[in-house]
């Protein structure tokens, strides 16, 4: 590294300026790291529909751009990311970011759409400005780069979380909302083997958790879950049964064939154990079987799911019972090389009270095992069930189905303490069972048999361990229940008697480790009821599942370690404005009917219940973790379990570029936005004009989608407001209003009625005056000066009464269809955290402070600013902010150019003249895309046969990294000398498809792409048979063009690296001493005498800088640096030469001089305009502003008061433009003469105050140091006449009072503006370069190329572009020399390819050609008479050879024979 | 209106007076006003009296149209709601200056030093009768049909008489 620099650049934030400066510095030799937070770059212009004031479509014109930068070898995009920090200095920064995870695998997405398609999660579309909805894989729109999805996921949902088996509910539930049943199922099994029983039994704690239940009710999880289950069941016959993975050898016995048993056998199964389950119990499901009655849990349902298990090769031995037939030890000496214990509980605890062991007293466990065995069991006519929990519910419930009269439950605590679920008592009390509460056995009565309960009442005392009260005795309380049988259900214990010492706790339990289920036993695990004492089932399944984790890693040899860490939830807030829907209520089978019946008591919900209910869902994890999209990728690019990362990047310079985000949303409640849905932000309404938006272009209101008839635009919302949003002006509202205007005017078909609420049009730009008359004048757009108060509901539904104050001044009231709301621009609140936490000085808004004189520098150097972050501001001022930007970047980096940029070394070409065609053609099937409607294998067959065709292949996806390394393999196998391919855009894949025959070793020109994605799958999506019959024929043409492809080559041509600026202002000055500072030899011409230009007249700037410091600290640098050669009194003389290489002849007062340089900067400034009548020139008190500025600083201060008059000169039929500085320059030296005395009056009299952005604070400063603003109209323009004393006396319409004024004045002052120099016009014929209608010079793209010409090598800045602030000039210049930079960083450029070429036999000299190229790059050789084309200038745009009368010009790689070709193949 | 202006003896500026508003406690920030009108749009007495406007009156003190603004009736309009304090984006705090402005109405003997005084017994009184007419409709907001005058009538006759 040169001095330690390190010469490679971060750029943070990727909309149009990022990208601009990450452009200009990679082109400039430095690597770039490009940060933007969201998945794509593009920023704000990516969501603008056209753009003023030329009207382009932005998303047409930004694209290219979105390609460039995306596909640029220097140019490294992290999306989804954000700078943390930044230390160090310049020349040497560290920087850490921190990525985001995007959940894509970016190398393997192709973009194709397959994903979107399935993914069931729908959420508001923040690119279409919420007016429609994206899925939860999305990509923010189709332009995007990187070309590629992403998943929006919050952290896991709390059902999930709160799921003891972390069962994917959100994504189960999202996808019986897709009705995809079968799919839904197959998620639940990734995490639990038993969702039928589930389904039915579990006791939901995923419900409990459902934020839904905030807003209304929870979501039915459960009765969900058992839908899809018995969908399965139903529809598929049998369970399917997942893969295995490949067979292991090592066996696993597994004791006990509960949930937690079978779980665990399932789950080892699955990665390919032998697996042998022992069951103590007659039949297998262990609790599940024995426990459950059936009216809960049919038999053949879990049969079900258990033989799944058992088809899945697992070995089920019943009759089998651990310490009864068989110890530990003869599994170690069987062969099981682990064991999972999973006996469950299932001895009953004993009362402890006299009477217990008479006959009719049974225990619930017993009594249920009985009867669920099928054994034969008497039930007596008058029972009592002791307890509380389940156990005892579905004791007494049964007990009632097998003929018992009556059936009471018995419990020492109250209703709230029950164990068991709420619906399972409501469900008893149903069917006639009855509760005594507060009551404890004292003992059974009766001998030989049981007859009654002795009782005692009980009352409720202190907490206990388990958080309820303790039951206390009532003294005296005893009572007696008669009943004939006692079922005791008071709890259950595992039995272990089986367990060595050391393997128990001291309650009995197995002892096992918490997480990794593990025994003191090596090898040996255990889990479930025999652990935990008795729990539910999911508990179960999840320790089965748990289990069988921890038995694969212990056979694999890795130490059982624990699962991931559950992070603390994070879910963002519930959506209260959510309509409420009641849950799906479960239908049951009739109460009465259930008596001496044990068929199943829940009925399901049905398909059409099920999907209604799962809509239900908040989506609370934002992605459900469906898994659909890793389903359908065929590329395989989906990756849920990314983790965030932090990455550190070393650079040697800083460009701040995010951006800005909008008025805050809570601002506009008051004008009915988030009340009123036909309230839309101007962002929203830009989708809604958009031919890609939510409404495809038609200009309907949300609410009801109507043509709206009146829409209504409110100015300054959220700007100039201290009450709402900010004191100052968003710079660029009244233009985009006015553009939306006649945007909108154009879209209807029908009338549309338009009025802009407005305060002072501000449309200061450059041909923005035009824009505004136009809009006015042809498109009848109507302007309202008023401020709106209110929006309120309107006449009709959907309709708005918007409140102002009419031109009379009264309030006025009148309805709209639509109205949209003009929010302006705030610094991105998370970047202005970021810069103070950098210690970069702000302004109270948060817009970095730039100190004087460098307009994109802060206040920590080495770290800059540019666009709408700086200030607000409009994109071509942006741009211009960014090019400059980088080049403050580039003089940081300067001793670093160079060195870390990266080459592609490309191998040999191969030799292909003279040979005949061979051609390989691949067709893309992009997933299906394409495959999905155009039969991609026929058209691939079709290809087989045509002419000169070797090799055809149809790919998943010819773009992949894979297919590319296949096609440079396939050019060398079969000796391949053109390649074709048909699939998507040459937009946005021909770069990539000609870089990779390139690595192959084609000449990239010999490559033809047929686009059969958006021209037959796309358009005919309904009719496979035209789609494919098309893509054929595509495919024919671009075949057939190929066969005619010849190898193109672009050629060096020399740079000469230095520069030549013409014009010595303060844009001159500011681009010489770049160029200097940049390393490079620089020349600067000036006609005057002396440097400066027309910065000398003034004295300060509005923000209160010192001009003449300014100037003469520039000057100085400027005549000092050793690069710089100043030819001032001088002129040009002439220009030659091209890009790269310009010869100029000056002018000097020591004679003829020739300068040789490589780029040019126009920087010729403009004129004060003189303004004509109001008595100037003949009245000697009335003066302009730059005469009374000059007289302040001289110390020249005038008398008495004064009046200022704006647009004296300017917005008139002569300069029908604006001048943009005069409204500032008013303010400001009506500041400065209320700060030398303050009683002295200041009448500021003005058209429209423009002071925009930043300078609206000093507007109002000048109001309240007492200065006077009236408003007057073209049509009644204020009159100068003799006053009193000899002094002048103005008189003016008082727009506000309605009447005329009087103004008394010592002095008058014209605001004149700014005039272009006539000699402008001398200067464009020289450098071939075009003027406005204005005068001023026309730059190549208004929006986006602001400092080139259309013409390569020239830039302009400052005055000589349009008229513009010092600031403005200097970021101006310094933008030139960025762009500048990108020529002259090289030694060489590259000229030729696919370019106009003149066959001079048929030239007849007659210069149309000349007369049509917009880049100067054909003209007429004087000495031979024939047309000349400069290679390094032409474009290949083919004008010239459209136009040439005589076939004389060829454009390479469009050749007449190629077009033909392609032509008669489609004949 | 155009052609009514000019029909209009033209009326001399004088900057004095706004400096006197300014000078006085509530005063401080009516020269902050740009004119956007939003305290006239939302202004509950300007719907019922066209004349009456608060932009008008914050402009002609602004022009120094003193007497004009001090012996006019309509600053004695304002019911002082606040909503144009509330909306008004420059923060002028129009209520506050109607304040300064009756005040200085009452030191240039524009009006009747008790002036203010009786003004106040009116808007108690008005407050009253509107508190009891509004207990009287809520009585009966469950009734069906539309409002009846009479009812109105014969409530305010009945409020005006415990008063």
């Amino acid at each position: 590294m040169s001095g330690g620099v390190t010469g490679a650049a971060l750029v943070v934030g990727g909309g149009i300026a990022g990208m601009q400066a990450a452009l200009d510095l990679a082109e400039s030799g430095f690597y770039v790291y490009l940060v933007e937070k969201s998945p794509s770059i593009g920023g704000t212009m990516a969501r603008l529909d056209k753009t003023f004031p030329t009207n382009d479509c932005a998303m047409c014109i930004l694209s290219p751009k979105l390609v460039e930068c995306g596909r640029h070898l220097n140019i490294e995009t992290l999306t989804g990311s954000e700078v943390l920090d930044i230390a160090g200095e310049p020349g040497n920064f560290t920087v850490r970011v921190r990525r985001r995870p995007r959940y894509i695998d970016l190398a393997r997405c192709t973009g194709c759409g397959d994903c979107e398609k399935e993914c069931p999660v729908r959420l508001p579309n923040e690119y279409e400005g919420g007016l429609n909805l994206r899925k939860a894989i999305f990509r923010p729109f189709p332009q995007a780069y990187p070309n590629a999805f992403a998943i929006d996921k919050a952290d896991r949902p709390l059902c999930q979380v709160s799921c003891p088996a972390g069962v994917h509910a959100q994504g189960y539930v999202a996808l019986i909302a897709a009705g995809k049943f079968q799919e839904a199922v197959t998620l639940v099994k990734r995490d639990n083997p038993f969702p039928a029983v589930c389904g039915r039994v579990c006791h939901h704690p995923c419900e409990a958790a459902c934020r839904r239940g905030l807003l209304d009710e929870p979501v039915a999880i459960r009765p969900l879950k058992r839908m899809i289950a018995d969908y399965e069941l139903e529809h598929a016959g049998e369970i399917a049964l997942p893969e295995c993975s490949a067979p292991r050898r090592e066996r696993v016995a597994v004791v006990g064939s509960g949930p937690a048993g079978l779980t665990c056998a399932h789950y080892l199964a699955l990665d390919g154990f032998p697996v042998t389950v022992f069951e103590a119990l007659p039949v297998a499901g262990g609790m599940l079987t024995v426990g459950i009655p059936e009216y809960r849990l049919p038999r053949d349902i879990l049969r079900a799911e258990i033989d799944q298990i058992a088809r899945l090769g697992v070995e089920i031995r019943t009759g089998t019972a651990l310490g009864r037939d068989f110890t530990l030890d003869d599994l170690a000496a069987g062969g099981y090389q682990a064991v999972f214990l999973a006996v469950g509980a299932h001895r009953d605890q004993k009362l402890g009270v006299p009477g217990e062991d008479v006959p009719g007293v049974v225990s619930g466990v017993e009594f249920l095992r009985q009867v669920n065995l099928g054994e034969p069991v008497t039930v007596g006519r008058q029972v009592l069930v002791i307890g509380g929990g389940n156990v005892a519910i579905d004791a007494a419930r049964s007990s009632l189905r097998l003929g018992a009269r009556s059936v009471t439950v018995v419990y020492r605590r109250s209703r709230g303490e029950m164990p068991a679920a709420a619906h399972e008592v409501a469900a008893a009390e149903e069917e006639g069972i009855e509760f005594r509460f507060l009551t404890a056995p004292a003992a059974v009565l009766g001998e030989g048999q049981a007859q009654g309960l002795r009782c005692l009442r009980m009352q409720l005392g202190e907490a206990d361990a388990s958080g309820r009260r303790r039951p206390v005795p009532v003294p005296g309380s005893d009572f007696t229940l008669e009943a004939d049988q006692v079922i005791v259900a008071i709890g259950q214990t595992p039995d272990t008697a089986f367990a060595p010492p050391g393997m128990t706790d001291r309650w009995g339990n197995l002892a096992a480790d918490p997480e990794t289920l593990a025994t003191a036993r090596p090898g040996v695990f255990a889990g479930g009821d025999a652990v935990t004492g008795p729990a539910t089932a999911v508990e179960a399944i999840a320790a089965g599942r748990r289990a069988a984790a921890s038995i694969r890693r212990h056979l694999d040899g890795e130490i059982p370690i624990a699962a991931r860490p559950v992070p603390a939830p994070a879910v963002g807030p519930v959506p209260w404005g959510e309509a409420r829907a009641p849950r799906a209520a479960m239908p049951e089978l009739d109460p009465v009917a259930r008596r001496g019946d044990f068929r199943e008591v829940e009925l399901g919900l049905s398909q059409e219940a099920a999907m209604a209910e799962a809509g239900r869902c908040l989506d609370c994890g934002v992605c459900a973790e469906c898994r659909e999209c890793e389903r359908v990728c065929q590329a395989r690019a989906i990756v849920h379990d990314m983790a965030p990362e932090e990455v550190e990047l070393k650079v040697g310079a800083v460009i701040l570029c995010p951006g800005f985000a909008t008025t805050a949303p809570e601002d506009l409640v008051p004008l009915g936005y988030g009340r009123h849905p036909n309230v839309v932000t101007s962002m929203e309404f830009e989708r809604i004009l958009s031919a890609s938006g939510p409404y495809d272009g038609h200009v309907v209101r949300p609410s009801d989608r109507k043509v709206p008839r009146r829409i209504a635009f409110l100015q300054c919302i959220g700007s100039r407001d201290l009450r709402h949003g900010e004191g100052y002006c968003s710079s660029v509202c009244c233009m985009y209003a006015l553009k939306e205007a006649v945007i909108a005017k154009e879209h209807s078909a029908e009338e549309l009625a338009i009025s802009i609420f407005y305060m002072d049009m501000r449309a200061y730009g450059k041909d923005f005056e035009h824009y505004l008359n136009r809009a006015q004048r042809e498109y009848g757009v109507r302007l309202v000066r008023s401020r709106v108060e209110a929006v309120e509901a309107g006449g009709a539904p959907g309709d708005l009464t918007v409140h102002y104050a009419g031109e009379d001044g009264r309030p006025a009231r009148e309805d709209f269809d639509l109205v949209v709301l003009s929010v302006g621009m705030r610094p991105e609140p998370a970047m202005v955290e970021l810069v103070e936490r950098l210690g970069i000085s702000t302004d109270r808004h948060g817009f970095p402070r730039t100190p004087s004189g460098k307009p994109t520098c802060t206040s920590r150097p080495g770290i800059l600013v540019a666009g709408p972050f700086a200030a607000p501001k409009d994109i071509p001022e942006t741009v211009v902010e960014a090019s400059a930007a980088a080049a403050e970047a580039g003089t940081v980096l300067a001793s670093s150019r160079g060195e870390l940029v990266r080459h592609k070394e490309y191998p040999l070409e191969r030799a292909v003249a003279n040979r005949p065609p061979r051609i390989g053609v691949f067709v893309c099937h992009c997933g299906i895309n394409i495959g999905g409607v155009v039969r991609v294998k026929e058209v691939a067959d079709f290809a087989r046969g045509l002419p000169y065709v070797v090799h055809v292949e149809d790919n998943l996806y010819t773009c992949s990294q894979d297919t590319q390394d296949r096609i440079k393999q396939l050019i060398e196998e079969h000796d391949l000398n053109r390649v074709v391919v048909a699939s998507c855009s040459p937009r946005t894949h021909e770069p990539l498809f000609q870089q990779s025959i390139r690595e192959g070793g084609l000449n990239p020109y010999l490559f033809e792409m047929a686009n059969i994605r958006d021209q037959c799958s796309w358009v005919h999506m309904h009719d496979p048979d035209a789609a494919t019959a098309k893509s054929r024929d595509l495919l024919a043409m671009a075949v057939a063009k190929a066969r005619h492809l010849e190898p193109l080559y672009r050629v060096p041509v020399p740079v000469t690296r230095a520069a030549l600026v013409i014009g010595g202002g303060m844009a001159g000055l500011t681009a010489t001493l770049a160029f200097a500072r940049q390393g490079y030899p620089v020349g600067l011409v000036e006609r005057e005498v002396e440097l400066g230009g027309q910065a000398r007249r003034l004295t300060r700037t509005l923000e209160g800088e010192d001009v003449p410091a300014l100037v003469a600290r520039t000057i100085e640098a400027v005549k000092t640096h050793p690069l710089v050669t100043v030819h001032t009194g001088s002129r040009v003389r002439n220009i030659e030469g091209f890009v790269g290489n310009f010869e100029t002849l000056l002018a000097t007062p020591e004679g003829e001089v020739a300068v040789r340089h490589g780029v040019v900067v126009v920087a010729t400034g403009a004129l004060p305009a003189v303004p004509s009548d109001t008595g100037y020139g003949t009245d000697p008190r009335v003066i302009t502003q730059l005469e009374l500025e000059e007289a302040l600083a001289g110390g020249r201060v005038p008398e008495g008061d004064i009046v200022m008059i704006g647009c004296a000169g300017s917005r008139t039929p002569e300069r029908p433009y604006c001048s943009r500085v005069c409204c500032s320059h008013m303010v400001k030296n009506a500041l400065a003469l209320k700060a030398l005395d303050p009683r002295r009056e200041v009448h500021v009299i003005h058209r429209d105050i423009r002071t925009y952005g930043l300078k609206e604070e000093q507007y109002r400063e000048a109001r309240e140091a007492g200065v006077i603003f009236y408003r007057y109209t073209e049509d009644d323009p204020p009159r100068v006449a003799a006053g009193e004393d000899g002094r002048r006396e103005v008189t003016v319409t008082d727009d506000l009072l309605g009447m005329p004024v009087r103004i008394p004045a010592g002095l008058v002052v014209l605001a004149s503006g700014i005039a272009p120099r006539p000699d402008a016009r001398e200067l464009a014929q020289a450098l071939k370069v075009p003027l406005n209608a204005d005068g001023f010079f026309l730059e190549a793209h208004a929006k986006l190329r602001p400092v080139d010409f259309a013409t390569d090598g020239v830039f302009v800045a400052g005055l000589a572009h349009a008229p513009k602030t010092l600031s403005e000039s200097m970021a101006q210049a310094l933008a030139a020399v960025g762009r500048a930079a990108t020529v002259i960083a090289r030694d060489s450029i590259e000229a030729g390819g696919a370019v106009a070429e003149v066959r001079e036999a048929r030239c007849g000299g007659c210069r149309t050609c000349e007369s049509v190229c917009q880049y100067s790059a054909i003209k007429l050789d004087p000495a031979r008479g024939k047309a000349a084309v400069e290679k390094a200038l032409c474009k290949g745009c083919g004008a010239c050879a459209a136009t040439c009368w005589c076939g004389a010009i060829v454009l390479r790689g469009f050749t007449e024979e190629q077009i033909l070709a392609e032509v008669a193949a489609l004949l | 209106m155009k052609a009514a202006a000019s029909a209009s003896p033209a009326r001399l500026v004088s900057p004095r007076f706004k400096y006197e508003v300014a000078a006085r406690p509530g005063g401080q920030a009516i020269k902050a006003c740009f004119g956007c009108g939003v305290c006239t749009a939302g202004c509950p007495v300007a719907e019922v009296d066209g004349a009456y406007n608060p932009r008008r009156i914050i402009r002609m003190v602004l022009l120094g149209l003193e007497e004009d603004v001090l012996t006019s009736d309509l600053i004695w309009l304002c019911t002082l709601c606040f909503t144009c304090y509330a909306r008004c984006p420059q923060d002028v705090k129009f209520t506050d200056v109607m304040g300064v402005l009756r005040e200085l109405a009452v030191e240039r003997g524009y009006v009747h030093p008790s002036f203010p005084a009786r003004l106040k017994a009116m808007d108690d009184l008005a407050q009253q009768l509107r508190l009891g007419a509004a207990r009287a409709l809520a009585r009966d907001k469950a009734a069906a049909g539309p409002p009846d005058p009479g009812n109105l009538k014969r409530l305010f006759a009945e409020v005006g008489e415990t008063t």
